[in-house]
C-alpha cells in the first residue's frame, strides 16, 4: 500500500515517513502544497495524509482540484485545526477522514488501515483466504493456526493482494503500490519478493494460494 | 411599581385627565346650577308681574277678584307655587290658597326686586319679593305693595342631584376606561423599549454578530438602539480577537506537540540505536523548545493584556537603548550580511519617557525582525525625529516588504504575512504583537510603511522625556554591558558604538 504525506512541517513529515515505512506502507512525501498536488494527481497512492496549512498551494485546493480531476484515492485530512466547521468543511469537500494534531500514531495507523480497506470487500482487521489469516492490525499471518513471519515487505505485498484476493494484480500495479516513487518501476524486484512469499506460504502446503497469471501478474486465490 | 415608567406614565395620565374632567365636571355642573336657577327666577318674575299688573287695574283697595283662570295654579293646598301681597309695612293683603294657614317671610327692604331662598313647608322653596306702587292714588306709603311669588325647587333641586351623580359617575367610568386606555398607550409607547431589550437578550455569546433591527424603531430611540449596536460591534471585534487568538494558540502549539508525540511514539515502536534515539531526541527538543519560547512569549502577551505589568517610567535614551539592542543582534545581523546604520548622535538627545526593559525589548524584536526579513547583504538605517514632545524613531530596512493588505494585521497575534507558516524564517508571529502592546501601554504607536519588495519602515512614536537635558550627562560611562538593570532616575549616558 502506498501512502502519500503532505506536509509542510519536515519533521512531522519525516517522522510520519518513517513510521509509516516500518509498518510496510510505501510512502511519498511532498512538503509544499505545490509538490503535494503533482503527486496526488500523478502518483499511483492507495492514501493521502493531507494537512491543510501548506505553502503554495493550500491543502484544501489540493483536496477539491483532485476531487474535481477525479482521483477517489481516500483524503485523510491531517491538521491543526479543530473547529467543527473545518472538519465539516474538510469533509464536505471530499476529504474520507479528518485527525486533528496532535494524535497518536496508534489512532493514524487504525484509521489508514480502516480507510484502505474501504475500497475492498474486506471490512475487518482479519482477511481469510482458504487457511491463511491475516491480522491487519498486527500484521501476523498464519497458515493453518502457525505464524509465518514475514519482513515488512513481504507483509505490504501479501496484504495488498489479500486485499485483492481473486483479481489479477500486474507486476507494474504492485510495484507502484508497494514502493514510493523513488523506486525503479522496471525492476523485477517484485517476481523475487512473489518468490519469498512462495517459500514462506505456499511451500510446505497442498494448496497453493499465490497463482501466476502467465503475462498479467499475480494473484492471491482461495 | 414605583419605579416603573408605565406607572410614571400612567398616574401622571391619570392626574391629567382627572383635573380635566373634574374641572369640566364642575363647570357643566354649575352652568345648569346657573340655568335652572335662571329659569326659576325668571319664571318668579314673569308670575309676580302678572299679579303687579292684575293689583294695579284693581281698584279696590282690599279686595282682588282674581279670576280663576289666573288662580288656578295657586288653589290647591298642594301646589308648589305660591304668592302672598303685603303692604309696605308688612301687612298682608292676599295670599294664595297654596300658602295655607302659613305665610311667607317678609324682611323690608329698599330694592325693587330681590330673589331669597327659604325653607317653606319643609321643602326649599325659592321667593322673589316684587315692589310696586299703585299709580292712581297718591304716593302714599299704603300704596307701595309689595308682591311674593315663591315655588318650591326641590324637584329641579333633586334633579340637580342626580346630574351631579351621574355625572360624577360617568366621571368615574371615563377614569376607569381611559386608565385601561393609557396603560395600552404606555405599554405601546414603551414596545420598542422592550424589543430593543428583548433583541439584545438575544444577542449572547454564541450570536454577537446579531444587531438590533432598526426598521422598525421609533425616532426617540434610534439613538439608543445605535449605541448599543457599536457596544455589540466592538464586543464582537474583540470577542472574535479572543477567539481567534485561542484557537491560533492552539494551532500553533498543536503542531510542535504532534511533532513530539509522533517523533516518541514512533521511535518507541521499537529498539532502536543510539544514533536514530540521539536524532529523534534532538527533535523533540527543537519542538519543545519552539513551545516553550512560544508559551513565554504568550505569558508576556497576556500579562500585557491584563495590564499585568508594571512599567518603570523614566527617562531613557533611545539611542542607548538601541545601541543595546544591536550589540545583542550584531551575531544575528553579521551571519546575513547586514549593514545596520545608527545616526551619530550626542547622548541624551533622543530621551522618551518609558520603562527601558520594555523598549529593550521592543527594539530588540523591530530589529530582528529587520534582520530576518532582509535580503542576504541588506541594509537596515535607525534614525530619529523630535517632533511635538513625541520622539519617533525610524527603522528601515530593504527587506520582503509587506503586502498593503496585510499592514493593518501585521501587529495581530500569531499573524505571518507567509500564511504557511514557512519554516525558512523562525518565528512564531507574536514579536510585533508584544512591541504594539508595550508601545500602546507607553501611549505611543507603531506605524508601518512597506513597499513589497523593497522593504519596509517600522516608526515608533514614544512620548519625549521631560527636563532630561541637565541630568543624563552624570554617569558617562558606567553600567555599558548591563542590560536590563533599570536605573530609577536619571538618564545613562551613550557613546558606545
Amino acid at each position: 500500500m502506498r501512502i502519500l504525506i503532505v506536509e509542510d512541517e519536515k519533521r512531522l513529515a519525516d517522522i510520519l515517513h518513517k513510521g509509516l515505512e516500518e509498518e510496510g506502507y510505501a510512502v511519498d512525501v511532498a512538503y509544499n502544497g505545490e509538490d503535494g498536488l503533482f503527486m496526488a494527481q500523478n502518483e499511483p497512492s492507495d492514501l493521502i495524509v493531507l494537512d491543510i496549512m501548506l505553502p503554495i498551494v493550500d491543502g484544501m485546493i489540493i483536496l477539491t482540484t483532485i476531487r474535481k480531476s477525479g482521483v477517489k484515492t481516500p483524503v485523510l485530512l491531517l491538521t491543526a485545526r479543530d473547529s467543527v466547521m473545518d472538519k465539516v468543511s474538510g469533509l464536505d469537500s471530499g476529504a474520507d477522514d479528518y485527525l486533528t494534531k496532535p494524535f497518536l500514531f496508534e489512532e493514524l495507523l487504525a484509521r489508514i488501515r480502516a480507510l484502505l480497506r474501504r475500497n475492498s470487500e474486506i471490512r475487518t482487521s482479519t482477511i481469510e483466504i482458504a487457511d491463511l489469516v491475516l491480522a491487519m492490525d498486527t500484521h501476523e499471518v498464519r497458515r493453518q493456526g502457525s505464524l509465518i513471519p514475514l519482513s515488512a515487505r513481504e507483509y505490504a505485498l501479501l496484504e495488498f493482494l489479500a486485499l485483492h484476493k481473486n483479481k489479477v494484480q500486474s507486476r507494474t500495479e504492485l510495484t507502484e503500490h508497494l514502493y514510493d516513487y523513488h523506486f525503479d518501476l522496471d525492476s523485477n524486484v517484485i517476481d523475487v519478493f512473489i518468490n519469498r512469499l512462495r517459500n514462506k506460504i505456499d511451500s510446505d502446503f497442498e494448496q497453493k494460494l499465490i497463482v501466476t497469471v502467465r503475462g498479467a501478474g499475480y494473484m492471491l486465490k482461495d | 411599581m414605583t419605579n416603573s415608567i408605565k406607572a410614571k406614565i400612567v398616574l401622571f395620565y391619570m392626574a391629567v385627565l382627572f383635573s380635566v374632567l373634574s374641572a369640566f365636571g364642575v363647570l357643566l355642573y354649575f352652568s345648569l346650577v346657573k340655568i335652572i336657577y335662571n329659569a326659576i327666577d325668571s319664571d318668579l318674575m314673569s308670575r309676580s308681574k302678572a299679579l303687579a299688573t292684575l293689583v294695579q287695574d284693581n281698584d279696590d283697595e282690599s279686595e282682588f277678584n282674581f279670576s280663576d283662570d289666573v288662580m288656578w295654579e295657586y288653589h290647591s293646598q298642594k301646589s308648589k307655587s305660591f304668592f302672598q301681597i303685603r303692604l309696605s309695612d308688612g301687612a298682608i293683603l292676599e295670599k294664595s290658597e297654596s300658602v295655607g294657614t302659613l305665610e311667607l317671610p317678609y324682611t323690608p327692604q329698599k330694592v325693587p326686586v330681590t330673589f331669597q331662598p327659604l325653607l317653606f313647608k319643609g321643602e326649599k322653596t325659592r321667593m322673589i319679593n316684587f315692589r310696586i306702587s299703585r299709580e292712581k292714588d297718591g304716593p302714599e306709603k299704603n300704596h307701595i305693595l309689595i308682591i311674593q311669588c315663591a315655588e318650591d325647587i326641590s324637584d329641579s333641586l333633586r334633579l340637580l342631584k342626580s346630574y351631579r351623580i351621574i355625572l360624577s359617575v360617568a366621571g368615574l367610568i371615563i377614569m376607569l376606561i381611559s386608565s385601561s386606555g393609557g396603560f395600552l398607550i404606555a405599554r405601546k409607547g414603551l414596545q420598542p423599549v422592550k424589543d430593543i431589550s428583548r433583541a439584545i437578550s438575544r444577542i449572547s455569546e454564541s450570536n454577537l454578530s446579531e444587531r438590533i433591527v432598526m426598521t422598525h424603531i421609533p425616532a426617540e430611540l434610534k439613538s439608543l438602539a445605535i449605541a448599543f449596536n457599536h457596544t455589540f460591534d466592538s464586543l464582537e471585534k474583540s470577542f472574535n480577537r479572543q477567539k481567534q487568538f485561542v484557537s491560533d494558540v492552539s494551532h500553533e502549539l498543536r503542531t510542535p506537540l504532534a511533532v513530539i508525540l509522533s517523533q516518541s511514539e514512533i521511535t518507541l515502536r521499537k529498539q532502536r540505536s543510539a544514533a536514530e534515539y540521539q536524532e529523534v531526541l534532538a527533535g523533540i527538543f527543537e519542538a519543545s523548545q519552539l513551545m516553550s519560547h512560544m508559551v513565554q512569549k504568550l505569558l508576556t502577551l497576556a500579562r500585557l493584556g491584563a495590564d499585568k505589568v508594571e512599567l518603570r517610567f523614566e527617562p531613557v535614551d533611545l539611542n542607548e537603548v538601541i545601541s543595546d539592542a544591536l550589540r545583542i543582534l550584531k551575531p544575528l545581523a553579521l551571519q546575513r550580511a547586514i549593514a545596520i546604520e545608527l545616526p551619530d548622535i550626542r547622548p541624551g538627545a533622543c530621551m522618551v519617557s518609558g520603562d527601558r526593559a520594555a523598549l529593550l525589548e521592543v527594539f530588540m524584536n523591530l530589529i530582528d525582525n529587520a534582520i530576518k526579513y532582509n535580503v542576504t547583504s541588506g541594509k537596515i538605517a535607525i534614525a530619529f525625529r523630535r517632533e511635538q514632545g513625541a520622539v519617533t524613531t525610524d527603522i528601515t530596512d530593504t527587506g520582503v516588504g509587506i503586502p498593503e493588505n496585510d499592514l493593518d494585521r501585521v501587529c495581530d497575534r500569531f499573524y505571518r504575512v507567509d500564511k504557511s507558516r514557512s519554516k525558512k524564517i523562525d518565528g512564531i508571529g507574536l514579536g510585533l504583537s508584544i512591541c504594539d502592546d508595550i508601545v500602546k501601554l507607553h501611549g505611543g504607536s507603531i506605524s508601518i510603511r512597506s513597499q513589497l519588495g523593497k522593504g519596509s519602515t517600522v516608526s515608533v512614536r514614544l512620548a519625549a522625556a521631560q527636563h532630561v537635558e541637565n541630568s543624563d550627562l552624570n554617569e558617562k560611562g558606567q553600567d555599558h554591558g548591563n542590560t536590563s538593570v533599570q536605573r530609577i532616575s536619571g538618564g545613562r549616558s551613550g557613546g558606545r558604538t
